[in-house]
């Protein structure tokens, strides 16, 4: 299936892929803060109501974790809720319903709890240390949930897709930044990406970057730059952090030889420490030099344009380091 | 009513037992008596050192675990907790699976990746909760919107105790539900300490059922210790659920008569205060009751008791001889596929 529009922002692919499942399924909903009748803080959902009326468009009361037991226990009897976050940094109030009602019940039960979490995460647009947070890691470490963070319109669609058809708790998590910066420059595809399928994104021999979400687009822009120095860049999109495709990072730094993982947020315990990890178990042979890892510095992540630039990466810092990396 | 409360009034001779359905009366009879076998046996398998971990029961909860169940359709949606082992059992869950549960063996509902109190069977429509409590109560919101959302007519009903109302979640899943007027029944079940915490340092309002009008909802307290009267209460919000006007809370209040688990013997509980409770047994109350108005005679009731006394000692039985679990298959199944 495609859509007729030409050129999608990533906010309308994510749009599209959630209005094509709530066609394609009547057991799928949509639930959260704002979501009905004001189409959601990021609009996502305008236009949901009016076409699925106030029975799968669900507004809440303000109770994070109030609506996300509520989505358990749909999911238990049946149903397919996808929950919306108004902000990602918001998704620390229902920590302990995701943990421990959520991510453990298949393990302890055998039963299916098939929920997306979708959430609007990261920096750059100043909106300061509550607003701009990356949570993947919080999440990562918790067995049995999947993380999906796209960094392509194509993706977001297809990507939500497979999450809203998971019989698990998937977190999908939305670059804010992305919403209506990136636009692909074809109809959307419908079809869904399988979740645990990283992709090569830019080919190429010296160095591999490996990232996700918002870093995959910066990070072919710094390889389109260093081309024009000589320089080969070959850039890995994960795409989804849980399950980790583990076999096309282990190909691409073999064939390198030189890795950099790049990810917005936090470096120190940052899902790059896993990646940089599994590489260094995998591929010390191979390897030409210390993996490197780019990520924001160890602080909140502050309002102000100069601070806040100062703490996230910035294109010309991934040039420098994939740079180094790449030549000495 | 002892100690705490003296607004209502005592439960036992003149109510009205006659105007419900005999078998009703028996089968609620049997699921209490056998609710205390069960946990009476536990307590000595616990101090035999034949479970793991610690063991939690409900002694003086009878009324309300069986109460509550029994006014449900089996295809409603329980979310019960560590009190309420009647409730399962009314469902049809197997004595020898709970103490499987408490072992850690592969014959538990879990197959032994959890344990104690954890045992609920979706498969009889009851929710397996995690430790944090009352969690179960948003998870029961959530069961409840989906019956609407389907437009069937089940109801979801969750316990929580007099502790989890201060938690997030009850605010939370009580206000969701009076909102979006759920088909809940939120069960209280007060039964004066949460672990060590008196009813004084958990709540400035003594009556946990006034709450609820804070929700804009039915809230009532009934006698904890009597079984009709949880009984009757549950009916009526279970028929207000039905009828689509929404959520209800009820307030039941008893006492722990034993630690928060058996490990703890209770020393900051006022030993008059055991002692006043001691004469409210509810399965006592209740026995005495059907004898009172002949629907049990002496010998009847022997025979009941002596059955779940056997019947314990067959669960026991099996599940000391049910296998541990194989840890070859501990990474299976972590996600469903």
């Amino acid at each position: 299936m495609q859509t007729e529009q030409a050129a999608y922002t990533y906010l309308d692919a994510i749009a599209a892929a959630l209005m094509s499942e709530m066609e394609a399924d009547p057991d799928v909903f949509i639930l959260g803060e704002d979501v009905g009748q004001f189409g959601g803080a990021f609009k996502v959902t305008k236009g949901f109501l009016d076409k699925f009326g106030p029975r799968r468009v669900v507004d809440t009361p303000m109770a994070e974790s109030g609506f996300t037991g509520l989505a358990a226990g749909a999911a238990l009897v049946g149903l397919r809720p996808v929950v919306e976050f108004q902000f990602a940094d918001f998704i620390s109030a229902a920590f302990d319903q995701i943990i421990n009602v959520c991510a453990r019940h298949h393990y302890r039960t055998g039963n299916p709890m098939p929920v997306t979490f979708r959430a609007p995460f990261g920096a750059r647009l100043r909106a300061g240390p509550t607003h701009s947070q990356s949570v993947e890691s919080y999440f990562a470490h918790v067995p049995g949930l999947k993380i999906v963070m796209p960094g392509t319109p194509q993706d977001a669609a297809g990507l939500l897709i497979s999450s809203i058809r998971d019989n698990n708790p998937v977190i999908f998590l939305e670059n804010k930044y992305l919403y209506r910066r990136l636009r692909a420059p074809e109809p959307l595809s419908l079809e869904p990406i399988p979740l645990g399928q990283a992709k090569v994104v830019r080919e190429g021999s010296q160095v591999s970057i490996i990232t996700y979400s918002a870093y995959v687009s910066e990070s072919l822009a710094v390889a389109e730059e260093l081309a024009a120095e000589g320089i080969s860049v070959e850039v890995v999109d994960i795409r989804t952090l849980v399950p980790l495709d583990v076999d096309t990072i282990v190909a691409s730094v073999k064939k390198t030889s030189r890795a950099v993982v790049v990810h917005e947020a936090a470096r120190r315990m940052g899902y790059g420490a896993e990646i940089a990890a599994v590489i260094g178990e995998e591929c010390f042979w191979w390897l030409d030099r210390p993996v490197a890892r780019i990520g924001a510095l160890n602080t909140p992540t502050p309002t102000s344009p100069p601070l806040e630039d100062a703490v996230v990466p910035q294109a010309a810092r991934i040039a420098e380091v994939v740079r180094k990396v790449a030549t000495e | 009513m002892p100690t705490t409360r003296a607004r209502r009034k005592p439960a036992g001779k003149g109510e009205p037992v006659t105007s419900h359905d005999q078998e009703l009366l028996l089968r609620i009879f049997e699921m209490m008596v056998m609710m205390r076998a069960v946990e009476d046996r536990m307590v000595s398998m616990y101090r035999s050192g034949d479970l793991l971990g610690s063991l939690y029961t409900g002694h003086w909860h009878e009324a309300i675990a069986v109460g509550t169940a029994s006014a449900l359709r089996q295809d409603d949606f329980l979310a019960p907790l560590h009190r309420d082992l009647g409730a399962h059992l009314w469902r049809g869950m197997d004595p020898a699976q709970i103490m499987a549960s408490f072992m850690g063996k592969a014959t538990s509902p879990t197959g032994g990746r959890d344990g104690t109190l954890h045992y609920g069977r979706l498969d009889l429509n009851v929710y397996n909760p995690p430790s944090h409590i009352p969690d179960n109560y948003p998870v029961a919101t959530g069961a409840a919107f989906a019956f609407v959302y389907r437009g069937e007519d089940r109801v979801a009903l969750a316990y929580c105790g007099d502790g989890s109302t201060s938690e997030g979640d009850f605010h939370e899943a009580v206000n969701i539900a009076a909102v979006m007027k759920l088909p809940c029944i939120f069960i209280v079940e007060n039964n004066q300490y949460a672990y060590s915490t008196p009813i004084r340092l958990q709540s400035a309002v003594a009556d946990f059922a006034v709450k609820a009008a804070g929700y804009g909802i039915p809230g009532v307290t009934v006698d904890g210790t009597d079984v009709l009267a949880v009984h009757d209460a549950t009916a009526e919000a279970v028929a207000r659920a039905r009828a689509g006007d929404g959520p209800s809370l009820i307030e039941c209040v008893t006492m722990r008569m034993h630690g928060h688990a058996e490990h703890d013997p209770a020393d900051y509980v006022p030993r008059e205060m055991l002692a006043e409770w001691q004469q409210r047994d509810p399965v006592a109350l209740f026995e005495a009751r059907l004898l009172e108005h002949g629907v049990l005679d002496e010998e009847a009731a022997a025979k009941v008791r002596e059955a779940a006394r056997q019947k314990a000692i067959a669960a026991r039985k099996k599940a000391l001889a049910d296998p541990l679990p194989d840890p070859t298959t501990v990474e299976q199944a972590l996600y469903a596929d």
